[in-house]
């Protein structure tokens, strides 16, 4: 079994953050868990140290060496604004924050690995994009959005620091939008609307990916961790048409001349901030990633594909009561589930 | 048949439809990871299926090449400025002619991956983003998979030249039949080239409309929506001979001169076959 020594993880208050901890608290091969954040989380991790501090503060390369971890996690990488976090924070926080603290890596004694929790959002979405993204893609398609050139320039400084110290692992996570029951996230917000605006005459390809296999994904990669980019993805593609059918979802489709403005007012009402731009391409041209070196070389079996984190969040979150339930075994309509099989 | 039967019939029909589009409109139904959508496509094969048998009066040759199982690559001519009917024609030849009938991927101009409308209904019956990345992923899901490395330039050619090939691109197609191992199928499409016959395009409706071009035909734009009415010609499809590259290796791909070597010989045995294939349907409409 992967063993890491002691694992500090930065951005430890964010939801993945804590859900990291959480989860490395249960694993054997983990001797110590620090947690770096701006604020203590708000669950309660019992063998987790908490150290107050700023990563955007050059404070963090005295402490960070001094706490002679093995393997840094970061996951204060930030897609929209959280608590204490506005949306005019979010470059600093991801920018300057992930170039502050390569800094203080560089002055870690005997360290092993870094992991950063990105995003895929750096592919972008286009319509001639490849329908699978694998990782050495990035650098061929234009940064247009603002989220996208932040993700850009982060990954440029960490692949700097990666060839600067071939000694460490460096391994550039990069997930796609995580759904599940329970989480709370633009796209969540999105998805339990009552009635649901979407983009007249197009439906994009989608790769929800579910909470649990974004923790487990993260988790895998701290154990053992590979150098370079892997993405974070679920096998398959969902469209959004039938995710929100199978959220039992009303959508109307909104024509190109006003859906402009209303989908601004829609991303400042969900809080998407930096999003808007990335959430108004990927509904409209959708994205799909390569996950073979997630599967292949971290190590990491995805216990749900596109379309089951779909059906996973659709049957358990509550508030999302279906306008056309699919009818029980046994009603007059025969064919229903039939088809499929079992599962 | 007496009429209580017919009326059965019916009612278990509209019964059996209204069963699907509940189920469907609760998302029970299935799409791979393209988009493809089987149900949806077997719902639009009727349309084509007319247009195959009574509006084209398709003849199909050389079925056998067709392998009924693993990767192939077909190949083919590209026509039809205003709506390339190729691939459909090709697909539900395959769907209708062929002793194990399967539903192929094709190629398609990334331009119309960018039309609202046109962009989902061409996924949902098995239209791909043309790359190389996506075709060699599909081959080594052992699909057979249409492209139509002429492009734009095929499809958009005027009247005046049609059935005569173009530059097959940079040859792209054959790099990943080398990489993949897939054996490559050319075909020949003859009919396709009268349906719409370009005879000029304007060059500032394209730019206002960001299209690669939009053509003047005798009745489009002039008649409106009835202008898209492809015309009835008499099509002729011709599966040819596999070319097998499995022999050459890996490593192959790399070389730039056997590439365009490969390319060539396609395009040159494509371009054979539709000069005979021309002959051989005899008139164009009638």
């Amino acid at each position: 079994m992967a063993r890491q020594g002691r694992v500090v993880i930065t951005g430890v208050s964010t939801h993945w953050g804590t859900e990291l901890a959480r989860t490395l608290e249960r694993h054997p091969g983990v001797g110590q868990i620090i947690g770096i954040d701006t604020s203590a989380p708000d669950a309660d991790l019992g063998m987790t140290e908490f150290v107050e501090a700023d990563i955007r503060n050059p404070v963090i390369s005295r402490i960070l060496p001094g706490l002679e971890p093995d393997v840094v996690v970061h996951c204060g990488i930030l897609w929209y604004p959280e608590k204490d976090r506005p949306s005019r924070a979010l470059h600093d926080i991801n920018v300057i924050g992930t170039l502050q603290l390569l800094a203080a890596c560089e002055k870690i004694e005997g360290l092993r690995a870094l992991v950063v929790r990105g995003s895929a959002a750096i592919y972008g979405s286009s319509p001639s994009a490849p329908s699978f993204f694998t990782e050495d893609m990035a650098r061929h398609y234009p940064l247009r959005t603002r989220f996208q050139r932040d993700i850009g320039e982060l990954e440029g400084y960490f692949d700097n620091f990666a060839r600067r110290h071939p000694a460490i692992t460096c391994c550039m996570l990069r997930f796609q939008t995580e759904i599940g029951p329970g989480l709370d996230n633009p796209l969540i917000r999105y998805l339990t609307l009552p009635v649901i605006p979407t983009q007249m005459g197009w439906d994009p390809r989608l790769q929800p990916l579910h909470s649990a296999d974004a923790t487990g994904a993260l988790a895998a990669a701290t154990m053992n961790p590979v150098r370079g980019a892997v993405n974070v993805a679920p096998d398959g593609a969902i469209s959004l048409s039938r995710l929100l059918r199978l959220c039992g979802k009303p959508a109307v489709g909104v024509p190109p001349l006003i859906s402009g403005p209303i989908l601004k007012r829609l991303g400042d009402f969900l809080g998407s901030a930096d999003l808007q731009d990335d959430g108004r391409l990927l509904l409209r041209y959708g994205r799909g990633c390569d996950n073979r070196r997630l599967r292949e070389e971290v190590g990491y079996e995805l216990a749900f594909d596109a379309e089951g984190a779909a059906r996973d969040f659709a049957t358990k979150e509550s508030g999302i009561q279906s306008l056309f339930p699919a009818p029980h075994p046994g009603s007059p309509v025969r064919s229903v589930g039939r088809r499929e099989g079992p599962g | 048949m007496n009429s209580a039967d017919l009326a059965l019939e019916w009612a278990s029909v509209v019964q059996s439809s209204s069963e699907r589009l509940v189920r469907r409109m609760a998302g029970e139904y299935h799409e791979d990871e393209w988009g493809f959508d089987e149900e949806f496509a077997e719902a639009a094969f009727p349309i084509f299926e007319f247009l195959y048998r009574s509006w084209w009066r398709v003849q199909v040759e050389g079925m056998k090449n067709v392998p009924g199982h693993g990767r192939a690559l077909l190949v083919s001519n590209h026509a039809g400025s205003v709506f390339p009917f190729d691939a459909t024609m090709i697909g539900t030849a395959i769907q209708k002619e062929h002793p194990l009938p399967r539903w192929s991927k094709a190629l398609v101009l990334n331009w119309a991956f960018d039309l609202p409308f046109v962009s989902y209904f061409i996924r949902r019956i098995g239209g791909v983003a043309a790359n190389p990345a996506n075709l060699t992923r599909l081959l080594e899901q052992d699909q057979p998979v249409m492209v139509f490395p002429e492009g734009v330039k095929g499809f958009g050619k005027p009247f005046s030249e049609r059935y005569r090939l173009q530059r097959f691109g940079r040859g792209g197609f054959v790099e990943v039949a080398l990489e993949t191992g897939a054996p490559i199928i050319p075909v020949a499409v003859v009919g396709s080239e009268e349906i719409y016959p370009k005879l000029g395009e304007s060059s500032a409706l394209a730019k206002i409309i960001g299209a690669p071009y939009v053509p003047i035909t005798p009745t489009f734009p002039w008649l409106g929506p009835l202008g898209l009415l492809p015309l009835p010609s008499r099509w002729r499809i011709e599966f040819l001979e596999p070319i097998d590259l499995s022999g050459y290796g890996p490593g192959a791909s790399e070389d730039r001169s056997l590439v365009f070597d490969l390319s060539e010989q396609v395009r040159e045995t494509i371009q054979d076959a539709l000069y005979k294939g021309l002959v051989e349907r005899g008139p164009a409409y009638f």
